[in-house]
């Protein structure tokens, strides 16, 4: 199937030199698989990566399907399939489209479709206490993962102190012709925030008496469109606000975010608990205010003798995401309402922020893709 | 620091002093239990900062052995030795580099 055949394939002379009879899909899937997914460590055949493979005379077209997108080793496999095909060309065109796809779509409630139906991941940005760098983490990792290709939303659900619209200074939000929210678009990234409405709309808003209710409106209300992965920024704490935001969001997976200094870990347990609880996986934690980098040498300095973020990822089991360094170009992107990774990409914080978030979806892209034969609850008794 | 991605197919105790782990990257990799309390990676052991052994080796008898071994999240194992140690997280990607 997908032979290319015409007569006017043998008026010009066969662009496949030294092979016997044309080109086959079989030649091409076995030459694929040569290229490994680095984080799943099979090849991307038998992964069942590739799809719509077509031959034609002057060109090789197919897409590879990734598990996760903004995927961060995406250009290498690219890179790696055009390599293995370069000697089976002859002559023709490769033309790799790379798309990504979650096998597991999450069941979601029928009244979230309209909403959240294209949605495919629902990250939630927590910690134990506040002023720990959530909001700064939350802005930062969507336009890391924006400038990975993906499609990023920030949903801010700090009702009572929004801070997701100081950092980013979106315009109010439009109404759609159903009469649902469109979310205001600042360099590519959705936001929602209650700090985008006025005293007025917040008054509508918080009709209802709980925090709660608003969030289901965020999540209810307002035509998210196509995303990758929509973030959401929590408020400090763990009390019932955020018990409630995570029984009405159909979270994916949430991150946990901490600083070394925070050594008391009695508020991050009541998080972590809280979502193993509600069997929202954690991915990991990211570490925020970690280290110091001086203007006159490059070392990073851990002015902190313990850390906070290791002691959590080995009381809990979760891999550490990222360090983020002490960086005051964070703070002043944030008070200026310009992200860090979006407008000083070569800051230390931004650079730390970056490989936090393919770090991300790397674990995620494991999450989505269950191997069967891993395993992760196992017990040895030594004899 | 990009982690590999390990995840572990089969773990077992191989002989007296060896523990097998089969990888998903179909590696199996055989390790002496005595090395590893000997670069066990826990902050006791192993400075955080310089990353300079702490642990003499040396002090380390032959005759340590696990007495139980546990998953620890999806990215590590944890061994409890019968030297009272139990503090070292072994990531995948630390093992596989041994
Ligand atoms: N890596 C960093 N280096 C220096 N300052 C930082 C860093 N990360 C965050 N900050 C600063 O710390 C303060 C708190 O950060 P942020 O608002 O992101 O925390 P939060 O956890 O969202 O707080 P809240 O609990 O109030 O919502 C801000 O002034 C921010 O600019
Ligand atoms: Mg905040």
């Amino acid at each position: 199937m997908g032979l290319f055949t015409s007569s006017r394939d043998k008026v010009k002379a066969s662009p496949i030199k030294g092979q016997d009879g044309p080109l086959q899909e079989s030649t091409i899937l076995n030459a694929l698989k040569a290229v490994q997914d680095p984080d799943l460590h099979k090849d991307i055949v038998t992964l069942g990566f590739i799809k719509n493979l077509k031959i034609s005379e002057s060109l090789i077209a197919f897409e590879v399907n990734l598990t996760t997108p903004a995927c961060p080793m995406k250009e290498r496999i690219k890179n790696d399939c055009l390599s293995v095909l370069g000697d089976l060309a002859g002559g023709r065109k490769i033309e790799i489209t790379m798309t990504a796809e979650n096998p597991e779509k999450r069941p979601i409630n029928a009244q979230l479709e309209a909403s959240l139906g294209r949605v495919k991941n629902i990250i939630a940005v927590a910690s134990g206490k506040g002023g720990v760098g959530k909001s700064t983490t939350t802005t930062n990792l969507a336009y890391a993962l924006n400038a990975l290709g993906a499609k990023v939303g920030i949903l801010d659900a700090d009702i009572y102190g929004p801070s997701i619209p100081l950092m980013t200074r979106p315009d109010a939000p439009n109404h759609n012709a159903n009469n649902m929210l469109l979310p205001p678009e600042v360099d590519g990234v959705k936001i929602i925030s209650m700090g985008l409405f006025t005293e007025k709309g917040k008054a509508t808003i918080l009709r209802g008496p709980m925090a709660g209710n608003v969030i289901r409106q965020f999540l209810m209300q307002v035509a998210w469109g196509e995303l990758d992965y929509l973030l959401i920024d929590y408020p400090p704490g763990t009390g019932d606000i955020q018990l409630t935001i995570s029984q009405t969001a159909p979270l994916s997976a949430a991150i946990m975010v901490t600083t070394p200094q925070e050594m008391s870990l009695i508020d991050v347990r009541k998080a972590v608990q809280m979502f193993e609880t509600l069997k929202v996986p954690l991915l990991g934690v990211v570490e925020t205010m970690s280290y110091f980098v001086c203007d006159g040498c490059e070392k990073k300095h851990f002015i902190f003798k313990s850390s906070g973020g290791e002691k959590l990822s080995q009381e809990f089991g979760l891999p550490i995401l990222g360090r983020i360094p002490l960086d005051q170009s964070l703070v002043v992107a944030s008070d200026e309402g310009k992200p860090a990774v979006k407008h000083q990409p070569n800051a230390s914080g931004s650079l730390a922020y970056i490989e936090c978030a393919a770090q991300m979806a790397s674990q995620l892209s494991i999450l989505n893709n269950k191997d069967q034969q891993a395993m992760h609850n196992f017990h040895i008794t030594w004899k | 620091m990009a982690t590999e991605n390990l995840q572990i197919y089969d773990i077992k105790q191989e002989d007296e002093r060896t523990l097998t782990i089969k990888w998903n990257s179909g590696r199996t990799q055989a390790l002496d239990v005595v090395t590893l309390r000997k670069k066990c990676p826990c902050a006791a052991c192993l400075d955080e900062l310089t990353r300079k052994p702490i642990l003499d080796p040396h002090s380390i008898p032959d005759s340590v052995r696990p007495l139980e071994i546990n998953a620890i999240g999806r990215y590590a194992i944890g061994i409890k030795f019968n030297d009272g140690h139990a503090t070292g997280i072994y990531t995948y990607d630390f093992l596989s580099k041994l």
